[in-house]
């Protein structure tokens, strides 16, 4: 949004600052401004000069020289490649040091060969036009030596470039006159306007009492709040004068003709959009303002064919459909050069359902952004006269035919917002101290309507134009107080202090623990993958679930369109990923995978995943260790490894990704929560992993819920030796040592206090032999020979029973 | 007469043992000096101190003299004794200290062998920079009381729009390009506001909170956007807040994440869960506030938005607005992160490449 702080001054008598001190206070007030333009001001540098001689160019054949004297600095020559140079003609000369509205700033420049002093300008060049075949002809009575802005009497202006972002809630903030209202109070300097009720008599006398020649007929269930119509004859459709199309250029319209011209001027003046129909084009005499009912194909202004639905509003005539209601008119109905008779519409619209139309249109205009914010619907007749004193002043002799027309929603009938608070209250929530006297000022210069009540009390009428939407409560008062007092004036302060001690929860805790030891322990980066993902992902890794059921309505790519099962398929890319740069690496990632749930929509489960790669040979078993000693630092009731029965719900058993024998399930609280396993060589093809890839996942769902301190249970060191036992004994060489141990694990004596394997050694072509170290231990008093025999024998005993013989000796 | 001659006999012998306990003494110099092994040092023991050793051999003739000479020979004797005795110990330890360095100098490892110099393959290991930037927040958090909570990513109308003041016609429901599953009801959070919801649901105030965790939004993607990000949301409520009290929070909690004093202003914004709602610029820490390309020669750098929570939300929170009031805030995390060390490219995040990963090593 543009605004002209030179249309600004109509309404409001800003004092003399800089302009970027302007745009700082109304950024920190009203709302942000991205960019302060001036157009025009390059225009103070440009002087008028008459051309004395042109030669060509010595080394171009398109190329001239034009030579011309300028008061006090001699005779110039510049390098010149237009057309229409000759001996004679007045043009507008850019010294060095000009900055052009594009940004550049000439400076001197050798151009094939010959230093150009400064520059002759086209109209295009200077910001004047549009496009432009050759240099600007100036009339021959123009005065050398004058700077082209004096010239032309052009006004130089500072037009700040709002972002309309900040502007979304404030729908009064879309024209100028609603800005010189922030203006006046920003800068306490009275608003005047000129729109009053005085204003409206002498328009109002145009107003005949012969019937309009136009019916309207409003459906409440269509788009269409309010509706005016006023009927104008006999207007010439000419330029628009110098002074608003200078305007209408500041804010980044483009002059069409005096009737199009004042409608858009209208808009940005009041923030009102409106539409002027060529009267003529309009088939019988009644607008029908509805639904369209049905499907059909409408040609905008801009030539577009546009396919509107039954739900969209648009204004028909007795014929077709005329605009699509609130956002375009159509090519059909508008005001062209032979126009003589016009219909004025003022109207306000649904914002709801004007938003649905544009969205779905893909069509946003100047008309729809406005209405999308939910106008003052009492706007309308302002605008109205607004339209016709303009097009009056530029057609004297048109004439009105009758009234306004009027349809839609009664306009008395809307209620006053009134906001009760009080001085304090408004203090205490800004931490400042105002005087009642100051807050009524201020409130007021906004428009609002203030009662002072005794000891402070307030209550606060609304105005209209901001009372849809915006302004509803006290808060809103407050806001409006904070910003335009400035929310610097106020000075920080502590608030009071709660004295409640907070530890990290045990879920993040929990995180932090797992992230701690796979990076300092297990040697893992850390890596954060999408959580969506894509069907071909899941299917090229042959996930049995697609996540179907958690697909987005509206992906940006067919690659992330779902919520990812599971973080194994994530973790194979990575893995693909990175082994084009290494032969070996190690990686994690803690993220949530996202699953249907069976009464909620969705259940959301943060896993931990690592995984670890090596060109050259498998890392099963150090990834075992690392997963092991990872549980046992979390405390957490784990066990890795055992029998595994029934569905693992984080690795399926149906998936083919899985090596069919380094395969080892993770139990959590007695239940299937991961597993730790080597991905099957056919899967790493797929991925084109060249190497052994390995992967852990561990499920944290109810577990990361809970605190598991480490329990240590300390006794007192023992008085008395303990006695050691060795023995050797044998099984078939694939035989796990697991299994070996097995049984002494299980040996119920209440001396053995420790069993560990010392060696194991696989003779060639021979049995596994397992060295195996018994510890017997009596807290009570030093083990006897017979008692420590009777151990040794128990646990010989006990592994021949397990099928572990002793080796023979010798 | 008799006495003298058999003194003058004494004197001589006596004389005479000296000599040879000299002769002696610089004789095992020289063979102490030769001696190159343990088993040399042992026969010089055994040859020089041996029972039937040469200072034994010497002594037999002690039993000879009269009580003062051998007294006088006796502690000359010990005295050569101990000598020969400490210079063969020493010698011996020395030997044996030699032998070691030996075996050592043999055995002894090459101390440029390191890790760091072999190609292991990718052995950096280090959190994610996301991860670095969030814990060090959270912990400042932490330490001024706030709790750290966060929900689900998969969330409903009513917690990512209604509850936060935004109702389905709203404008502000267009500043969010919302990913939406098929049952149009549900949706991928586009902001951690909705822990806001949550966390006041499940307390009772006064409290504090921070939620960071991921969010998304369907935009399209480029080097500064990014359709799944982190942001943190901050909430505190209690009674008679105030403006002056958010202003000071956000200043202490800023000093303190960009390690010094930092100058911060508030300027209005439009957020519908927040009235007054504000930008918070800080000063440009490019230029300070002199004005460069960074700050767009402002001086002021847009970081977040705050602002008093509204009383609507209150309400949806089951919070009564007449008794309690708060300020919320978010902080956009990613690019904090890629601020802090000057990322390039916001897709590197989720990206998974381990040459972007291993630059944040901590090893």
């Amino acid at each position: 949004m543009l605004i002209s702080t030179r249309w600004v001054k109509d309404f409001v008598d800003i004092p003399e600052v800089e302009a970027e001190s302007m745009a700082e206070r109304v950024t920190l007030a009203t709302a942000e401004v991205e960019n302060v333009i001036r157009p025009g001001a390059h225009l103070k540098d440009i002087l008028i000069v008459v051309i004395e001689g042109v030669r060509k160019h010595p080394s171009s054949d398109r190329l001239h020289l034009a030579s011309f004297d300028l008061e006090g600095q001699g005779t110039l020559e510049v390098v010149c490649g237009a057309p229409n140079v000759r001996v004679g003609l007045k043009v507008p000369y850019a010294p060095v040091g000009t900055t052009f509205p594009n940004g550049l700033t000439l400076t001197p420049k050798k151009i094939r060969g010959v230093v150009s002093r400064g520059m002759l300008c086209s109209e295009a060049e200077l910001g004047l036009g549009e496009e432009s075949s050759g240099l600007m002809e100036l009339a021959d009575h123009a005065p050398l030596g004058q700077c082209l802005l004096d010239f032309l009497s052009l006004e130089e202006d500072v037009v700040l470039d709002i972002d309309n972002k900040s502007l979304t809630h404030r729908p009064d903030l879309w024209g100028h006159f609603g800005f010189a209202r922030e203006f006046s109070a920003i800068w306490e300097v009275p608003l005047k306007d000129p729109f009053d009720e005085k204003w409206k008599g002498p328009l109002e006398k145009h107003f005949t009492s012969s019937p309009s020649p136009l019916r309207l007929n409003v459906d409440s269930q269509g788009a269409c709040l309010s509706y005016w119509a006023l009927a104008v004859d006999g207007v010439e459709v000419t330029e628009s004068p110098a002074w608003m199309q200078t305007r209408l250029l500041a804010c980044g319209m483009r002059p069409i003709n005096s009737i199009v011209d004042i409608s858009n001027y209208v808009m940005l003046e009041l923030g009102m959009p409106n539409h002027i129909f060529d009267r003529d084009k309009i088939a019988g005499d009644s607008l029908t303002i509805a639904p369209l009912g049905k499907k059909e194909n409408f040609t905008t202004l801009d030539e577009v064919e546009r396919p509107l639905v039954e739900t969209d509003t648009v204004i028909c005539d007795e014929k077709n459909p005329l605009v699509i209601g609130g956002i375009m008119g159509g090519l059909g109905s508008s005001v062209e050069e032979k126009t003589k008779n016009l219909l004025i519409e003022a109207a306000n619209w649904k914002p709801s359902l004007i938003r649905q139309t544009c969205t779905r249109l893909g069509l946003r205009t100047e008309s729809s952004q406005r209405y999308e914010k939910s106008l003052d619907g009492n706007l309308c007749y302002r605008t109205l006269l607004r339209i016709l004193e303009l097009v009056l002043r530029f057609n004297p002799k048109a004439k009105v035919l009758g009234a306004p027309v009027y349809d839609g929603v009664d306009l008395n009938a809307s209620e006053k917002v009134t906001i009760s608070t009080c001085v304090e209250r408004i203090n205490a929530q800004l931490g400042l101290a105002l005087s009642t006297s100051f807050l009524t000022t201020l409130l007021e210069s906004l428009g609002f309507v203030v009662n002072v009540k005794g000891s402070g009390a307030l209550s606060i009428e609304v105005p209209s134009f901001r009372a849809n939407k915006d302004v509803e409560c006290e808060a809103d008062i407050v806001e409006e107080v904070g910003r335009i007092v400035g929310y610097g004036r106020i000075d920080p302060a502590a608030p009071r202090a709660d004295m409640r001690p907070h530890a990290l929860r045990p879920e993040k805790a929990m995180h932090r623990r797992i992230q701690d030891y796979l990076f300092l322990k297990g040697r893992c980066l850390e890596v954060m993958t999408y959580p969506l993902v894509g069907k071909t992902l899941l299917e090229k890794c042959r996930w049995p679930d697609l996540g179907e059921k958690l697909t987005l309505l509206n992906p940006l790519s067919k690659d992330h369109d779902r919520m990812r099962p599971s973080l194994v398929p994530s973790l194979l890319s990575v893995s693909s990923l990175n082994q084009k740069s290494y032969h070996r690496f190690q990686f994690f990632e803690i993220g949530r995978v996202y699953l249907p749930g069976r009464e909620e929509f969705a259940v959301e489960h943060t896993q931990a995943a690592l995984a670890f790669f090596d060109q050259k040979g498998g890392r099963f078993q150090e990834m075992l260790g690392e997963v092991e000693n990872l549980l046992r630092y979390l405390n957490i009731p784990a066990v890795l490894g055992g029998e595994e029965k029934g569905r693992n719900p984080v690795i399926p058993k149906e998936w083919p990704g899985c090596h069919p024998y380094e395969y080892q399930p993770i139990k959590v609280m007695g239940q299937k929560a991961g597993a730790v396993f080597s991905i099957h060589p056919l899967m790493q093809r797929e991925f084109k992993i060249k190497g052994h890839l390995c992967v852990a996942v561990i499920d944290l769902q109810g577990v990361e819920g809970r605190r598991w301190p480490a329990k240590i249970n300390y006794r007192p060191l023992p008085k008395y030796p303990s006695s050691v036992f060795d023995c050797t004994v044998v099984c078939e060489p694939q035989t796990p040592v697991g299994d070996v141990i097995g049984p002494l694990q299980k040996l119920k004596l209440k001396e053995l206090v420790q069993v560990k394997i010392v060696d194991v050694f696989v003779p060639k072509g021979q049995m596994k032999c397992v060295t195996l170290r018994a510890t017997f231990f009596d807290p009570k008093g030093t083990l006897d020979s017979a008692t420590v025999k009777g151990c040794e024998r128990s646990v010989v005993a006990a592994l021949e029973k397990g099928g572990f013989p002793l080796k023979p000796s010798g | 007469m008799f006495l003298p001659i058999l003194m003058h006999t004494f004197v001589w012998e006596s004389m005479d043992m000296l000599k040879e306990l000299e002769q002696l003494k610089s004789d095992f110099k020289t063979s102490l000096s030769k001696a190159a092994t343990k088993t040399h040092l042992l026969e010089l023991k055994s040859v020089y101190l041996g029972k039937k050793g040469k200072l034994s051999s010497i002594l037999k003739g002690l039993k000879e003299m009269g009580p003062k000479e051998r007294k006088t020979l006796g502690q000359k004797s010990n005295e050569y004794k101990r000598e020969i005795e400490t210079a063969l110990s020493k010698k011996m330890e020395a030997l044996e200290v030699f032998e070691i360095d030996e075996k050592l100098k043999k055995t002894g490892v090459d101390p440029t062998y390191r890790e760091s110099l072999f190609d292991l393959g990718l052995m950096e290991a280090g959190l994610h920079p996301v991860t670095l930037v969030q814990r060090e927040v959270e912990d400042i958090f932490l330490s001024m009381g706030l709790d750290i909570l966060d929900g689900p990513h998969i969330e409903d109308d009513y917690h990512n729009f209604e509850a936060l003041n935004i109702p389905a016609d709203h404008p502000a429901r267009d500043m969010q390009d919302t990913f939406w599953f098929k049952d149009l009801k549900h949706l991928l959070r586009t902001h951690t506001s909705t822990i806001q919801i949550r966390g006041m649901k499940m307390q009772r105030p006064p409290f504090k909170f921070v939620g960071p965790g991921k969010v998304f939004r369907s935009e399209r993607t480029d080097a500064s956007h990014e359709m799944v990000f982190h942001q943190l949301e901050g909430m505190m409520v209690d009674k008679d807040l105030s403006v002056a009290n958010l202003i000071y929070f956000m200043k202490t909690l800023l000093t303190e994440v960009f390690g010094k004093e930092t100058e911060v202003r508030l300027r209005p914004g439009f957020f519908p869960f927040v009235e007054p709602g504000f930008e918070l610029d800080i000063r440009c820490q490019v230029c300070h506030g002199k004005g460069c390309r960074v700050c767009k020669q402002s001086g002021w750098v847009e970081l977040l938005p705050c602002g008093m929570v509204h009383p609507n939300v209150l309400r949806f929170g089951r919070i009564d607005p007449s008794v309690y009031n708060g300020f919320a805030f978010g902080l956009g995390l990613d690019r904090l992160v890629m601020m802090k060390y000057g990322i390039d490219d916001i897709r590197h995040i989720h990206g998974g490449d381990l040459r972007f990963i291993s630059q944040f090593r901590m090893y």
